[in-house]
């Protein structure tokens, strides 16, 4: 049995936009064949968890049962009740397999049997879905369309994150066909886009460049007073922060290319994040899916306990502790282990002292001209590229390894 | 006082600035509305006017000026 | 703007670079020729393009180039460097350089099977290190630079199920290269289970190989003649007429010269730049005791080489290359050690009928046989070309081998 792994290889792209033709012709006639899109999904879901990676296939079956049973039971509850009890505990069983996923590794060499590629990325889908149903913004429990949200297999590995509603809404018609045109113009544009971002730039910045400059500074292990700071490392962050978003911006143009020749707009993921003038406005760049699923489902959602509460008083402490919150947890979820979680913090101390900064700023006579916003790109730039070294685990491998 | 100026004085008191001058500027991308404020606007609202808007029914694109603001506000009561 | 012009919006830039780059390619495979320049270029250059590609090596080769299997040692260019003495004394052969730091038996397993039909019944000349008989054997990282994607589908191609085969196939999947297609990976799998390539498999793998074939042709033209310059002036300060007394004179002198400021007896350059810097000498004294080159899964990578050898009637000339003595008393390195995994290595080759073989593992202490800690220099290379060259130059009676599995077994590889 083959497996192929979401694009990847150039056999991928040829497979994948062949048997997309069927589809792509039917939204150019106005037609969505649903019938062969199921076909057509299954197909790819079983190359991608299919041969070797059997065992994943097996996991991503059972938890989407899994799911299907918690935001069953929850929609049953919810068209009657509304106690946040209830809700509590429908969330935490949504991300009760993922917690199971991301701690194994603490506790065995193997990985669990349980987990799955993309995981996280249908568990913030699942998440999502409990709280919009808490809200009454989600009022039936389609299974059906549920499934397809879930599986949506463009996006089905590393997002980017759409929401239900939206994707119904894009699901249940076929575009007009100045719409569709227009979405194939960005589509073959995104396709290309992404070639360069992944295979040439990212290719370059991960393959060639980050090998030897790793290296460099492995050889600088014990320069500085044995920290290993050395300026191999300081070219390890920047070539690592290049890499990091050429491979993943790249990836995030391939899904929502194929997304759009499906009909679907799915979200942008990146929106020039080196161009940012401060820390926030990174966030509202750079992995946008993400970090809006945690401004919506998280932040919002805490403050807003927070003050209708009254809890803390304060307002700016009731942001800070927000926060904090936030972005420990967006650290535990890309795994648990020392990196991710002081990256979290990282980014939550800097954008809180960038809240006072901006506060300060308000009130004070600061002077704006080219040259301080080129200051505010740069040291914004820097900041980044720190908190994206300790987010490559490298410091791990230098100092413990 | 009537929804308009209700309206107008909650987003003052969030975001120290005066829309009545331009009731349509945008307040997400001139950055005095972020995350936090918009959840002291709903709950203000909440408070002033009894009308519930659950996170998830705030589409930044139909509450990011005053008007549009004025107009939700009108419809939800 | 009517429909037709927005689709021709759309692909008509994608259809128009397609056709360009199918004219570029089938124009590389139809015209692009190799030239003499580039071959000579190409042999000294080490580059890793010519390395993993075919093209050059092939036609190189089909003009009187040996190839010279080899690993770091081979970029340590003096005047005595084999490349130099080749050209200086007109020798009728030219050596082909192909090697660099980390490239080991696996790695050229795959890379000369780009030169399968112009290797056969020729003379080859390989410098094994002991150096890679290591605990771990060849290093992934080092295969996944030096991967040869050409070879390795030309390898796949031609294999048929036998332990060598499915032994191969494994190593290479134990080596996880990312540049392999999903083509190569599946088919290897396949050879790995004793499974035959499916059809499928073989038309993906032709697409793939007419593809890389046109690649390397495209860019065949663009190799380093940086190397080529450096022996051309090397070979400038060689005596005019060859006289083994004479370049021994010349060696001593020049490295004399060379090596002056170190406890060593190498290069002042490579001290300098390796060595002297911080504590890093400090760190090194008695650091490698522990070391042991007899335990290697690098034995059975060389049985798969001298199996290929024997396969295609090649007549190979071995090198054993020694450690600088006085590195070896530095370091704490067992001379013991040193000298049993060298006797391993030529148990194997004399058990099968490989007769050539030239030893310097022993070699080490001698005066300005070693450029720097483990690489041949000045009367190092004097020493190996003195062998070498009559091999090369002279008719050599036609080898018989006799291949014998239990040299891939793991006991083979564990054995002391």
């Amino acid at each position: 049995m083959i497996n192929i792994q979401p694009y990847e290889s150039p056999e991928y792209f040829v497979l994948i936009l062949g048997l997309l033709l069927p589809i792509i012709i039917g939204l150019f006639y106005g037609k969505r064949l649903v019938n062969y899109e199921t076909l057509f999904s299954l197909v790819f879901l079983v190359l991608t968890f299919g041969g070797d990676k059997w065992q994943q296939g097996v996991a991503l079956i059972g938890y989407v049962l899994f799911e299907l049973l918690v935001i069953f039971s929850y929609s049953k509850y919810r068209s009657k009740q509304n106690q946040t009890s209830v809700f509590v505990v429908a969330v935490l069983l949504a991300i009760a397999p993922l917690v199971v996923v991301k701690l194994t590794p603490l506790f065995s060499t193997n990985s669990s049997i349980i987990g799955f590629l993309g995981i996280s990325y249908l568990t913030f889908k699942t998440v999502q879905m409990v709280m919009e149903m808490r809200d009454g913004a989600i009022k039936e429990f389609e299974p059906v369309l549920f499934v397809r949200f879930l599986l949506f297999f463009p996006t089905i590995s590393s997002g980017p994150i759409d929401r239900f509603r939206r994707f119904k809404k894009d699901y249940q018609t076929a575009p007009d066909r100045e719409k569709y045109l227009c979405m194939i113009d960005k589509a073959v544009k995104y396709l290309f886009l992404g070639f360069l971002y992944k295979f040439i730039l990212g290719y370059f910045f991960g393959k060639i460049l980050l090998p030897i400059v790793s290296h460099a500074a492995l050889a600088h292990k014990m320069a500085f007073f044995h920290t290993g700071l050395s300026w191999p490392l300081v070219e390890y962050m920047y070539t690592y922060s290049m890499y990091l978003f050429f491979d993943f911006a790249g990836y995030s143009l391939f899904a929502i290319a194929i997304s759009y020749l499906m009909g679907i707009e799915s979200p942008m993921n990146f929106n020039q994040p080196f161009k940012s003038h401060n820390v926030k406005d990174f966030w509202n760049r750079w992995h946008m899916s993400l970090s809006f699923w945690f401004r919506d489902y998280v932040f919002m959602r805490f403050t807003f306990f927070l003050m209708k509460h009254k809890l803390i008083k304060n307002k700016l402490r009731i942001s800070q502790v927000a926060y904090l919150a936030n972005f420990l947890i967006m650290g535990f979820w890309h795994g648990v282990t020392w990196y991710y979680v002081l990256y979290g913090a990282f980014h939550a101390v800097a954008i809180i002292i960038n809240d006072y900064w901006l506060r300060f700023k308000k009130t004070h006579n600061v002077p704006h001209n080219r040259w301080t916003e080129g200051l505010a790109i740069f040291t914004t730039f820097n900041v980044v590229c720190f908190s994206f070294l300790i987010f490559s685990g490298f410091l791990n491998t230098l100092w413990f390894k | 006082m009537n929804v308009n100026e209700i309206v107008l004085d909650i987003l003052n008191g969030i975001t120290e600035t005066d829309f009545s001058k331009d009731m349509d500027e945008d307040i997400f991308t001139s950055g005095l509305v972020d995350s936090m404020a918009t959840v002291e606007l709903l709950l203000e609202l909440q408070e002033k006017f009894g009308i519930d808007v659950p996170i998830s029914e705030f589409n930044r694109d139909d509450w990011n000026t005053a008007n549009k603001i004025i107009q939700r506000v009108e419809s939800l009561q | 703007m009517s429909v037709k012009k927005k689709l021709w919006n759309i692909f008509g830039p994608i259809i128009t670079a397609g056709l360009l780059v199918f004219i570029a390619f089938f124009a590389a495979n139809q015209f692009v020729s190799v030239n003499k320049a580039t071959e000579k270029r190409a042999a000294v250059s080490l580059s890793s393009n010519v390395y993993k590609g075919s093209v050059i090596k092939s036609a190189a080769l089909k003009d009187g180039y040996v190839p010279f299997f080899g690993s770091s040692e081979l970029s340590r260019m003096d005047p005595f460097h084999p490349a130099s003495m080749a050209q200086k004394y007109h020798r009728n052969y030219r050596p082909f350089l192909l090697g660099n730091p980390g490239t080991q038996s696996l790695s050229h397993l795959m890379q000369m099977q780009g030169m399968k039909s112009q290797i056969k019944n020729k003379k080859v000349v390989f410098i094994i290190s002991p150096q890679w008989f290591t605990k771990q054997g060849q290093v992934p990282q080092a295969y996944n630079f030096y991967n040869s994607p050409i070879g390795t589908i030309k390898w796949i191609k031609s294999a048929t199920n036998s332990s060598m085969t499915r032994y191969t196939a494994k190593r290479i999947l134990a080596m996880n290269v990312s540049g392999n297609s999903g083509a190569i990976h599946q088919s290897l799998e396949n050879l790995a289970d004793g499974k035959k390539v499916t059809a499928m498999q073989k038309m993906q793998l032709n697409m793939s190989e007419s593809g890389l074939t046109a690649e390397d042709k495209l860019f065949s033209a663009f190799v380093s003649g940086k190397n080529e310059a450096k022996i051309s002036r090397d070979q400038a300060k060689l005596p005019k007429q060859y006289d083994f007394n004479k370049l021994t004179n010349t060696a001593n002198h020049l490295a004399a010269q060379q090596s002056n400021d170190n406890p060593f007896g190498i290069s002042n350059s490579f001290f300098k730049k390796r060595l002297a810097k911080g504590h890093k000498l400090e760190k090194l004294e008695g650091s490698q005791t522990e070391i042991n080159y007899l335990q290697s899964p690098e034995y059975a990578d060389f049985e798969l080489i001298l199996a290929q050898f024997a396969k295609w009637h090649v007549d190979p000339i071995f090198v054993i290359t020694p450690v600088n003595q006085k590195w070896v008393q530095y370091t704490g390195l067992s001379d013991e050690m040193y000298q049993k995994s060298d006797q391993k290595i030529k148990y194997q080759l004399s058990s099968q009928g490989f007769n050539h073989v030239v030893d310097l593992s022993a070699d080490g202490g001698k005066k300005y046989f070693m450029e720097d800690t483990i690489h041949l220099g000045w009367n190092g290379w004097l020493a190996m070309n003195q062998k070498v060259a009559p091999f090369l130059e002279q008719k050599q009676a036609q080898p018989k081998y006799q291949i014998q599995s239990r040299f891939i077994s793991n006991q083979w590889q564990q054995a002391e």
